[in-house]
C-alpha cells in the first residue's frame, strides 16, 4: 500500500479510530497494529507475507536463545543462523537474477556456451529494509548490545510496524521495542505536528518528485541519444532532487504516522544537500542506513582501528556493499564505488591540505559537494554503462552538439526547484523543521499547510510507486 | 508552538481553496466524469473469468467504444456486454489475453478500424504497447491499487477536479498537466503536433459516449479531426500480412473451442473515411479479413440504415447515433440469429 494513495488514507483512519477507541487494551491495540501491518503489506502481494513471518520467527528464536545461551560456539551458530535466512531471502530474491546472469557471462568468457533462462523472480517490497532491520536486532543480541524483546508481539511488530516496513527509516531494536512496551498514546501537539509531517511528505513525494521533476529525469535517461550538455546536467539534477522528495517524502511520512500513533521514529534525512563534505553527506543522507552500514559492516571490518590502508579499504568495501544494497546491478556498485573514492580523498585532503570551513567558503564547498553527488546520480540512475556513460560525456564535455530534448520552461522549472531545494538545505542544514515552526506565526504555518495540501490535491497523483521500494 | 490554530487555519484554507478551485473547472464547461484508466479496464476483464457461452464481449478501438453503446445493448438483448475496447488500439492483443488466458467461448465481437487492427504486430508500438499495458495491469495489479480504484470512482464521478486521465489530453486539469501548457520555448516538432482535447464521457459499468460538446461545437469537433489527420498522415503503412496472419492464430483457436466471432466495422466519414478508402482500401483489407476469418461481418456500407451516419469529428459517433447504430446492429445480428439467448420482445 502507498502512503499517496486513497486506499492508505481510509486504512490510516481506521487504524487511528481503532488505535483511539477504548474498545482496546494496549496489548490488543499492538495486535490491531501489527494485523493492520499485515494487510498494510499483503494489499501488494498477499504471499510474501509469509517472508515477513519467517524472518521474525527466525529472529525471535535466535534472539531468544542468544539471551539465554552462554556457549560461545552456540550462540554464534544462532547468529549464523539469522544471517543466512535473511541474507539468503535478500540473496535469492534480489540478487538471484543479477548472479545467474553474471555467472553466464563469466563461464562464456571461458569459452563455455551456456545460456540460462532468468528465473524472473518478484522482488518484495522493502526485503532490503526489514531484513537489515531484524539483523541489527539478532547483532545486537549476539554483542549483548540490546535486551532481549519481553514478548514475540513486541518482536514481531517492530519487525512489521507498517510506517516503515517497506522504505524505512530501519530502526533499532532499542529505540523501537522499548516503546511498545508502554501504552503510547499522541499528545494532541505530536498528533497534529504528525499530520503536518504526513503532509509535508506528501507534498514532497507528488508534488516535488512526481509532478515537478519525475518527467524531466526521464525523459533526459530515458534518451538514447548523445544530448546536449545542459539537458543531461538538468535532467541529472532533477533525479538529484527527485530521489530526494522521494525518498525523504516517504521518511517524513512514516515519521509523521508514527508520531500520530504516539511512537518516535528517528530522522534519516537532515537537509543532505548542504553537507560540508562527503562525511558531513552519510550523517545527513538515509541516516538510518549509513549508521548500520557503519555499525555493523565499516567497524566490523577494522574501522579505523587498523591503519589508514586497512581503514580505506574498510571504508571502500563498505561503500560498494552499500552500492549493491541498493540494487542488483553493476551501476550500483559504481556508484558506491564512487562515495567510497571521495570519502577516501576527503579523509586525504583533511590529512595533507586541512583548512578551515568558513561562513564563506561553507557554501561554495556545499555546492561542491552537492555537484559531485549529483555525478554519483548518474550511475544510480541510468538503466545501463552506456547511458550513464553517455551522460557524462554530455555533462563534461558540454556537447554543444548533443540533441535538445528539454523545452525552456522544463530547463528553468528544474534549475529554480533545485536551487530552491540547495538554498532551503543550506538555511535549514544547522535547525530543524521543528524549531523553525517554532518560530513561525500559527496562521503563516496554517497558509504554507493549506497550500500544500491544495497543491497535492490537485497534482492527483497517479500512485506513483515509491523509488526506494525497489531497494 | 499553536499548532491547532494552525491545522484550522489550514483546513479553512484547503476547504475554500477545493471549492474554488472546482467551481472554477466547472464554471468553464468541465464537467465529471470517469478517467479511462487501466484499472477500469481491468474490472471489467475480470468479469470475463465468470463469463459464459451467454456473454458478449465488445473488442477493438475507440470506434467499438465509442459506437457500441452498453445500456443500448442491454435494452435491446437483455445482457450487459463486456466493453473491454480501447482507444488508440489495436484489437489483438486483447484478443491473444482473452483466447490465450480464458477458456471463454461464447460471442467477441471486434470493431474493425483498419488503420489499427492492421496497424501492427510490434510489441513497442503505439497501437500494440497501450492495449498490452492494459492486459499487463490486469495480471499485475494489486489488492491495493484495486481498493484505490474502487475509492476513487465516486470521487471521478462527483469532482472535475480528479480528472487526471491516462491518455493526457491537453484539457487535462491536474497540475502537470497546467504545467505543461506553459509554452515557453517548446521544442519544434515536425510536423507540429495538434492539441488533443477530451472529447468523450466514460460512466459504469465502461461505457464511452461522445461529450456532446464534441456533436454541436464545429470548432471543436475539427480541433480533433486535426488530430486525425495528423495521425493518418504520419502513420507507417500497414502491415498486413503478420496482423492477419497473428489474427488468425487466435481466431482458429477461438472458433476450435465453441466461440463466435464477429467482425464489425463501425462507422467513419468526410476526410478520415477518404483517407481510410486510400490507405486502408475495402477490398484489400476488410474483405480480405473477411475472407480468412469465415466469420459473420458486417461493415457499415453494407446496410442502408447505416451507411449515411456522419461522425461528427469524421471517426466516431454522437451519443445519440451511437445509440441508433447499437440498436440497430443488435437487430441485423438478431436477425442474423448469431447472438445467444436474446431476449424475446
Amino acid at each position: 500500500m502507498l502512503f499517496n494513495s486513497l486506499s492508505f488514507i481510509l486504512f490510516l483512519i481506521i487504524v487511528l479510530v481503532l488505535y483511539y477507541s477504548k474498545l482496546f487494551g494496549w496489548t490488543n491495540k499492538k495486535r490491531m497494529l501489527l494485523l493492520s501491518s499485515y494487510v498494510f503489506y499483503g494489499l501488494w502481494n498477499p504471499p510474501l507475507v509469509i517472508l515477513l513471518w519467517i524472518s521474525t520467527m527466525i529472529d525471535w528464536t535466535a534472539g531468544k536463545q542468544l539471551a539465554v545461551e552462554e556457549n560461545q560456539t552456540k550462540r554464534k551458530m544462532w547468529l549464523i543462523l539469522s544471517m543466512a535466512v535473511n541474507l539468503g531471502f535478500l540473496g535469492f530474491f534480489k540478487y538471484g537474477d543479477f548472479l545467474l546472469e553474471n555467472f553466464v557471462i563469466i563461464v562464456n568468457s571461458i569459452g563455455i556456451d551456456f545460456q540460462a533462462k532468468p528465473m524472473d523472480i518478484i522482488l518484495p517490497m522493502g526485503i532490503s529494509f526489514y531484513t537489515f532491520q531484524t539483523m541489527s536486532y539478532t547483532i545486537d543480541m549476539y554483542k549483548r548490545k540490546t535486551e532481549r524483546a519481553r514478548t514475540f508481539l513486541d518482536f514481531a511488530l517492530y519487525v512489521t510496524f507498517f510506517p516503515q516496513l517497506v522504505a524505512g527509516p530501519i530502526v533499532r531494536a532499542k529505540d523501537l521495542i522499548t516503546q511498545f512496551y508502554e501504552e503510547k498514546k499522541a499528545t494532541s501537539e505530536q498528533f497534529i505536528w504528525g499530520l503536518f509531517l504526513l503532509t509535508i511528505g506528501l507534498f514532497q513525494k507528488v508534488v516535488m518528485a512526481d509532478t515537478l521533476l519525475s518527467e524531466t529525469a526521464d525523459k533526459v535517461f530515458g534518451s538514447k541519444e548523445l544530448l546536449h550538455g545542459v539537458d543531461a546536467w538538468v535532467g541529472t539534477i532533477a533525479f538529484s532532487g527527485q530521489i530526494f522528495f522521494d525518498f525523504a517524502g516517504y521518511s517524513t511520512c512514516a515519521i509523521g504516522i508514527a508520531l500520530m500513533l504516539g511512537i518516535v521514529l528517528p530522522d534519516n534525512f537532515r537537509y543532505p544537500y548542504a553537507s560540508l563534505g562527503f562525511s558531513d553527506l552519510w550523517k545527513r543522507w538515509h541516516i538510518s542506513l549509513s549508521s548500520w552500514l557503519k555499525d555493523y559492516l565499516y567497524i566490523p571490518l577494522g574501522g579505523n582501528r587498523h591503519g589508514i590502508t586497512r581503514m580505506y579499504v574498510a571504508l571502500m568495501l563498505t561503500m560498494l556493499i552499500g552500492g549493491l544494497w541498493h540494487g542488483a546491478a553493476w551501476t550500483f556498485m559504481v556508484w558506491g564505488g564512487l562515495h567510497g573514492t571521495y570519502l577516501i580523498l576527503e579523509r586525504l585532503q583533511r590529512r595533507y591540505i586541512p583548512f578551515e570551513i568558513t561562513k564563506w567558503n561553507g557554501i561554495f564547498l556545499a555546492f561542491i559537494t552537492f555537484s559531485c553527488v549529483n555525478i554519483t546520480w548518474v550511475f544510480f540512475r541510468a538503466r545501463s554503462f552506456k547511458t550513464a556513460w553517455n551522460m557524462i560525456k554530455s555533462m563534461f564535455y558540454a556537447q554543444s552538439e548533443g540533441a535538445k530534448i528539454l523545452d525552456t520552461f522544463s530547463i528553468i522549472k528544474v534549475t529554480v526547484v533545485i536551487a530552491i531545494l540547495f538554498l532551503c538545505h543550506w538555511i535549514m542544514r544547522n535547525t530543524s523543521m521543528k524549531e523553525v515552526s517554532l518560530k513561525t506565526p500559527p496562521y503563516i504555518l496554517g497558509i504554507v499547510w493549506a497550500i500544500m495540501t491544495f497543491l497535492i490535491i490537485i497534482a492527483q497523483g497517479s500512485g506513483e510507486q515509491f523509488i526506494y521500494f525497489q531497494f | 508552538m499553536k499548532l491547532k490554530q494552525s491545522l484550522i487555519i489550514a483546513l479553512i484554507f484547503v476547504i475554500i481553496g477545493i471549492t474554488s478551485w472546482e467551481s472554477y473547472w466547472r464554471a468553464q464547461g468541465l464537467h465529471p466524469t470517469l478517467n479511462d484508466e487501466k484499472a477500469l479496464w481491468a474490472m471489467t476483464r475480470a468479469k470475463v473469468e465468470e463469463a459464459t457461452k451467454e456473454d458478449v464481449i465488445i473488442l477493438g478501438s475507440s470506434r467499438a467504444y465509442f459506437d457500441i453503446q452498453v445500456g443500448q445493448w442491454k435494452n435491446e438483448t437483455g445482457k450487459e456486454p463486456l466493453q473491454l475496447a480501447s482507444t488508440g488500439s489495436s484489437p489483438l492483443p486483447t484478443f491473444h489475453d482473452i483466447v490465450n488466458n480464458t477458456e471463454f467461448n461464447g460471442t467477441i465481437i471486434v470493431g474493425v478500424t483498419p488503420g489499427l487492427l492492421f496497424s501492427t504486430t510490434y510489441p513497442k508500438a503505439f497501437p500494440w504497447e497501450r492495449p498490452q499495458s492494459k492486459v499487463d495491469f490486469y495480471f499485475n495489479r494489486t489488492y491495493a491499487q484495486r481498493l484505490n480504484f474502487l475509492l476513487s470512482v465516486p470521487l471521478q464521478q462527483n469532482l472535475v477536479l480528479m480528472s487526471a486521465d491516462e491518455e493526457e489530453w491537453n484539457d487535462d486539469i491536474d497540475l502537470k498537466a497546467l504545467l505543461k501548457r506553459i509554452n515557453w520555448g517548446k521544442l519544434d516538432t515536425l510536423p507540429p503536433t495538434p492539441p488533443f482535447y477530451n472529447f468523450g464521457d466514460v460512466s459504469l459499468p465502461r461505457n464511452m459516449s461522445m461529450m456532446p460538446r464534441a456533436a454541436t461545437d464545429t470548432a471543436f469537433a475539427n480541433s480533433i479531426i486535426k488530430v486525425w489527420h495528423f495521425f493518418g498522415k504520419g502513420s507507417p503503412p500497414p502491415e498486413k500480412d503478420a496482423t492477419t496472419a497473428f489474427f488468425m492464430h487466435d481466431v482458429k483457436k477461438f472458433k476450435e473451442r465453441g466461440g463466435n466471432l464477429i467482425l464489425v466495422r463501425p462507422p467513419s466519414s468526410g476526410g478520415v473515411r477518404i483517407g481510410e478508402n486510400m490507405g486502408l482500401p475495402r477490398d484489400r483489407f476488410w474483405d480480405s479479413l473477411v475472407h480468412v476469418a469465415q466469420v459473420k461481418s458486417y461493415h457499415f456500407e453494407d446496410y442502408a440504415q447505416l451507411k449515411n451516419l456522419t461522425c461528427p469529428e469524421e471517426s466516431h459517433l454522437s451519443l445519440e447515433d451511437a445509440n441508433f447504430f447499437t440498436k440497430e446492429l443488435v437487430e441485423i445480428l438478431k436477425k442474423d440469429n448469431v447472438l445467444p439467448n436474446h431476449k424475446t420482445k
